[in-house]
Formats: C-alpha cells, sequence, structure tokens
C-alpha cells in the first residue's frame, strides 16, 4: 500500500466529530484606511509618501542613480539606469528596487506583490532596499478584504510584504536588514 | 565556552526536573530567560488587545482547524489534484524517516551540494539535518537564530526564537571564533550584518532550497510560508528547486481561512500586526521544479484520541511558550522532545521514555488562554497524565502519597471530571504532588495550598462522583 493510502486510511480511525465550516464575517473598521495604513507601516519599520506620486517616485530614483546607485524599476512609468537581468542571480548588486504594489492592508501595513511585476520572484528579496508603488484605491481595511482581491493565478507566487526584513534574534534586540531588502519605501499613486 | 553550559541540558533523555535544575543553576540566567520570553507575553497583549475582534478571530481560527481536521482526507486530496494542476510535485511520508528518504532522493537525482533551509519544526523532529549531513550534503539554516544554534551544535530551545536562551556575549564569541567576526564584539546590528553578509553567499551558491509550511491552501494548491528575515524567500527563489516540508495538519481549505490565520500568527508570536513576508507559492519559477512532502509522522495516530486530536489545531506561534510559568524558568531543553513548552508537551509527552514532562505544567490554563486556535493545552496535558497512570508510568518516587495519587489520576472521577475540578484538585494536592520530583523550576517558587484542605479529605468527597 502507498503510504498515502496509509494515511488515508488512518484518518478514517479519526475520533473527532464532524466540524462545520464557519463563516467568516469579521466586521471591518473602515474608517480613515489612509491613516490606518500608515501607522501600521510605520509599526513595521516603513515609510509612507503620500504625496507627489509618480513625479515625486521618479525624482527620488534619479536621484539615486546621480549617487551611482544601481536601481532597478518595474513600475510603469519610472526609468532606472538596470534592466531585468536573464538570470536572478545577477540581481546580487541591486541597490534599489522598485515594484507596483497591488493591495494595501490597513490594518497591518502589508502589501500584495504578485510575480508578474517583479521580473524575477527573488526581486523584492535580493535588493538592498525596497521601494513599492501603491495606487492610494487599494488599500483595503483587513485581511479578510485582501484574501478577495489579491491575485495568485495559477503557477503564480505572490508575497504580503510589511516593512524591511528584521529579526530579534539576538537578545530580541530589532535589527533592520536581515536576509531581505534593509529599507522599505512606500509610494501611493 | 560558556554557551555549552546550557548544552548539557539539552542531550540525552532525563526526566524535566533534573534538565530545569541544570538550566536553573545559574539563577541570574533564569531571570533574564522569563524576562525575555515575559516581554514577547506583553508585546503580544498589546497586538491582541488592539483587535477589537481578537476573540472573533480565535473562535474562527478554532473552527476552521476543526472543521479541516475533521474533512482532512478529503482536503489533502484537493490540495494535492490541485498542487499537480500547478506543475508541483507532491509526495506523502507516513514517518520521519521516509520524508527523509523522499527528500534525499530528490536532492540526490539534482546532484545537490549544498542546501539552504528555512525554519521548519517539522524537519527538526524528523531529524533531516543529520541525515543529510551523513550523505555529504551541506544543509545551511538560514534564519538568524537557526543559524546560531546550528552553528554552536545545538537544537533549537524555542519554536519562533530559537537562539532565545544564548547571550549576545556568546553569539559574539561563537561568530568570532566561527566567521571571524571581531573579538568582544557583541552588538547585534554588527553581529546581525555579519551573517547577512555570510549567509547572502551562501544563498546565492546553493543548489537547492527547503522550507516549513505554515499553511497549505487547498482549492489553490498553494502553499503559505512566513518569515520576518525574508530567508524562505531569498532561499526559495534563488536555485531551481525548491522542497516544502508540511505536517497533515497543515492544510487549510482557502485563501479566507489562511487570512483569519495570518491576522491572529504574528500578533500571537511577536506582537508584530504580520510577519514580514506571508509567500504564496502556487508553483515552481519558470524552469523550476518545486516539490512538496506531506508528512504524517504519528498525526493520524493523534488523531483517534479525541482530546489529543485538538493539539493539531496548533499554527506554531509560540505564544504557549512565552506565557508558560514553567517553561520560562526551565528552558527549552528541559523537555525531552524536539519541541518545548505547553505545545511540546501535548505533542511529544506520549514517546517522552522518562514520562515526566506531562508534569512540567501547573495546569495554570495561561497558555489555552492565549492559544489563537484554541488548543485545549492545559485539558491535552492533564490527559497525558492520565495515560501515562493508566499505562502504569507514573514518573514519582516512593512517596507514601503516589500509588494513591496514581490511581486517582487514572479513576474514572479524573477521567469525567471538568478541567476547573482538577484544577482544585491539584491545588489542594500537597507540593510534592504538584510538584512530584520538586520540580527545579518551583524551587523558589511556592504554590498556593489551600489551608484547610487535605488530598484525602478532597478524594473522599470526590471519589463516589
Ligand atoms: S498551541 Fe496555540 S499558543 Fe501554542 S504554539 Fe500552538 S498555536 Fe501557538
Amino acid at each position: 500500500m502507498s503510504s498515502k493510502l496509509e494515511i488515508l486510511n488512518a484518518l478514517k480511525l479519526s475520533a473527532l466529530t464532524n466540524h462545520p465550516m464557519p463563516s467568516i464575517d469579521v466586521a471591518p473598521r473602515g474608517d480613515n484606511l489612509i491613516g490606518q495604513f500608515e501607522t501600521n507601516l510605520n509599526t513595521v519599520a516603513g515609510t509612507l509618501h503620500k504625496e507627489g506620486g509618480l513625479i515625486a517616485l521618479q525624482a527620488k530614483v534619479d536621484e539615486l542613480i546621480a549617487q551611482g546607485l544601481q536601481v532597478i524599476s518595474l513600475v510603469d512609468g519610472v526609468t532606472a539606469n538596470r534592466e531585468v537581468p536573464p538570470t536572478a542571480h545577477e540581481l546580487k548588486d541591486i541597490d534599489y528596487a522598485v515594484i507596483p504594489g497591488d493591495i494595501g492592508v490597513a490594518e497591518n501595513g502589508a502589501i500584495w506583490v504578485n510575480n508578474k511585476n517583479l521580473g524575477h520572484r527573488v526581486t523584492p528579496f535580493i535588493c538592498e532596499n525596497l521601494i513599492l508603488a501603491l495606487p492610494a484605491n487599494k488599500i483595503v481595511p483587513n485581511m479578510h478584504q485582501a484574501a478577495k482581491e489579491i491575485t495568485l493565478d495559477v503557477g503564480e507566487f505572490g508575497v504580503f510584504i510589511a516593512g524591511p526584513s528584521k529579526t530579534a534574534d539576538i537578545e530580541q534586540a530589532l535589527v533592520v536588514g536581515a536576509h531581505g531588502a534593509c529599507s522599505l519605501n512606500v509610494y501611493l499613486l | 565556552m560558556a554557551y555549552n553550559h546550557n548544552h548539557e541540558a539539552s542531550q540525552g533523555s532525563q526526566n524535566h526536573a533534573h534538565k530545569a535544575d541544570i538550566f536553573c543553576r545559574d539563577e541570574t540566567r533564569v531571570d533574564w530567560h522569563s524576562k525575555a520570553l515575559w516581554m514577547l507575553r506583553e508585546k503580544r497583549d498589546r497586538a491582541a488587545g488592539s483587535i477589537p475582534e481578537w476573540e472573533q478571530l480565535r473562535q474562527l481560527g478554532s473552527e476552521i482547524k476543526l472543521h479541516t481536521l475533521t474533512h482532512l482526507a478529503q482536503y489533502l486530496e484537493t490540495f494535492e489534484q490541485n498542487c499537480i494542476a500547478n506543475s508541483i510535485q507532491v509526495h506523502w511520508a507516513k514517518d520521519g524517516a521516509e520524508h527523509n528518504r523522499i527528500v534525499h532522493e530528490i536532492l540526490a537525482r539534482h546532484k545537490v551540494k549544498k542546501l539552504v533551509k528555512s525554519k521548519s519544526m517539522l524537519t527538526e523532529e524528523c531529524h533531516l539535518n543529520p541525515y543529510l549531513e551523513q550523505r555529504g550534503i551541506e544543509v545551511i539554516d538560514t534564519d538568524l537564530g537557526e543559524r546560531i544554534i546550528q552553528l554552536a551544535k545545538m537544537p533549537p530551545s524555542h519554536i519562533v526564537v530559537p537562539a532565545i536562551h544564548m547571550k549576545k556575549e556568546e553569539v559574539g564569541e561563537l561568530f568570532h571564533e566561527l566567521l571571524g567576526t571581531k573579538a568582544g564584539e557583541s552588538d547585534p546590528l554588527y553581529l546581525t550584518r555579519a551573517a547577512r553578509a555570510h549567509l547572502r553567499e551562501k544563498f546565492l551558491t546553493a543548489d537547492a532550497a527547503m522550507t516549513g509550511v505554515n499553511m497549505a491552501i487547498a482549492d489553490k494548491g498553494a502553499v503559505v510560508v512566513c518569515t520576518n528575515e525574508g530567508n524562505a524567500d531569498m532561499g526559495a527563489n534563488l536555485p531551481k528547486l525548491q522542497l516544502h516540508s508540511m505536517g497533515i495538519d497543515k492544510v487549510v481549505p482557502d485563501v479566507d481561512s489562511a487570512a483569519v490565520l495570518l491576522r491572529t500568527l504574528a500578533r500571537n508570536a511577536t506582537g508584530q500586526p504580520v510577519t514580514t513576508y506571508s509567500a504564496f507559492y502556487r508553483g515552481p519559477q519558470p524552469e523550476g521544479e518545486m516539490h512538496i512532502i506531506i508528512v504524517d509522522n504519528g498525526r493520524t495516530e493523534m488523531l483517534k484520541d479525541k482530546i489529543l486530536a485538538e493539539s493539531l489545531k496548533c499554527i506554531r506561534c509560540g505564544g504557549c511558550l512565552n506565557t508558560c510559568p514553567v517553561y520560562r524558568r526551565s528552558g527549552g531543553y528541559s523537555y525531552n522532545y524536539t519541541i518545548p513548552g505547553p505545545i511540546g508537551i501535548a505533542v511529544g509527552a506520549k514517546i517522552d521514555d522518562t514520562n515526566s514532562i506531562a508534569w512540567a505544567c501547573t495546569l495554570c490554563g495561561s497558555c489555552t488562554y492565549i492559544c489563537p486556535t484554541k488548543v485545549p493545552l492545559d485539558k491535552i496535558i492533564f490527559h497525558h497524565r492520565r495515560l501515562k497512570a493508566e499505562a502504569g508510568k507514573l514518573p514519582y518516587g516512593k512517596n507514601s502519597y503516589m500509588p494513591l495519587v496514581g490511581k486517582f489520576m487514572a479513576s474514572e472521577t479524573m477521567l469525567n471530571c471538568s478541567m476547573s475540578v482538577a484544577r482544585t484538585a491539584l491545588r489542594i494536592l500537597p507540593g510534592s504532588l504538584l510538584k512530584p520530583f520538586s520540580g527545579a523550576w518551583g524551587k523558589y517558587r511556592e504554590l498556593p495550598v489551600a489551608p484547610n484542605s487535605s488530598f484525602e479529605a478532597w478524594f473522599k468527597k470526590h471519589r463516589s462522583l
């Protein structure tokens, strides 16, 4: 008998009685979504730029390039100095990656990113610093709402990103910048 | 070296009290350990308190898990079918040995020399690392805490913060010796940056990556992996071969269910509103290969017992460890099992050959109260005591009360009584029973004993219930 069959057969001996699926109906706290989002983004060590949209973002990118930094942009209308390379590993010296975010979550500051907009899946993790561009009208109150609106089609990869990477594994001291990006700036569009 | 101090406690199968005693030899260290964990508990309280619907989310979490556990075969099969439609290869393993064999076969087929791994309590449970190392594969744990204990050749002492028992000076000393950081340097920022540089090189040269699974989404055929450091995603998205190991209990029906658990997981673990990265893998990279290994390893056995079954609702947030007065003062190495604390007792007591960890608990109920999926930990632990008693495996010495207590624990009374009755019973038991082997963790804390009750009187009154 295959292990799969053995496991499925063993499950028939479960002592638990059937429990129905609960209906998930949690009231959203819908007031001032951008305000909530900003507060929580700050809590997870990210920074929100509310004014200026794409123009402010392009100005920032120009400034970074003028400092001699390597910047890659996957946001329409923002040009940088690096293109998507043939292999993921070649992204290892990217200083800043500029990526579109699909959905922002007010209750926790997380932003959903889908692999269609990443070039390589590793882009938002391997870059030294991450910039996400998020349409202001795409902020939802909570994860229940976000679950309804994210796209994750067959074969895809997607990720909620809440702030820069961090760790507190040495004596509980919070250090921002573990293995992923060391900073996160979010530009509202 | 100083960090070996606790290593003594991490080895061998000795009873909880003995190992706790080793940990407790250094009282300032115990205080420090306890305080660090209490800080996590306080952060958790603030995070939970800031969500008015917290209790509703706990109830939903509990019911979603219970629903899935009671329809597990159906959800596992749906999950597998959907994975296959996403070009994910699915494997089933009855136990740890089969899991390790499958993983090694996949790695050997691809001639993998170097594997980067992110945190997975399941692979700890299966002892995967030594298995692969013996077969010539270099395994690099990439979570900072895991890397620290891997370099120190120690097992994790906590399921979320695995190096919580180590002081920064010890980490500094270890890194100086093995990674070449400056001698005497113990600044967490400096040490973390050093680890970042060291591990970045490993990520870029790895042949394959392996992660655990926080949730497996049945109707999508996707796995969700949560980290704060980004190590799972740095790993899985560089090499073209990715492996994910999951217990059969990790499956949930849909993304909506996962969203409920994602709302409580990090809040209950560290007090963050959500983990930094909650990544959804619904297929391999272009030209890549993705494998999922679904593991039983004792879980279907647990499901055969109505009370023990509920421990499979656990989402491994670590909250019950942080709040546990015994864990905080006895350390993660005193449990004779890979997973310590209340949940470690719940899932490990059965195979605990010292028959002692079921007693490493005051039945205060704090763990049950904070658990995001309402795992009835105190009830499960108490149930384990009864199972041990029934099997004639009580850990007591020759104290005069012991035979009586043994019978009492296994009696119909205790089988049927509610937890509140059980708690009263244990409160009025003589201290030596509550702390059967003068439990080291309780040495400096006398527990209140009801003054006018005696165990005999209570027993007479209740034996006829
Ligand atoms: S039993 Fe509950 S509190 Fe403990 S680790 Fe599991 S989910 Fe968290």
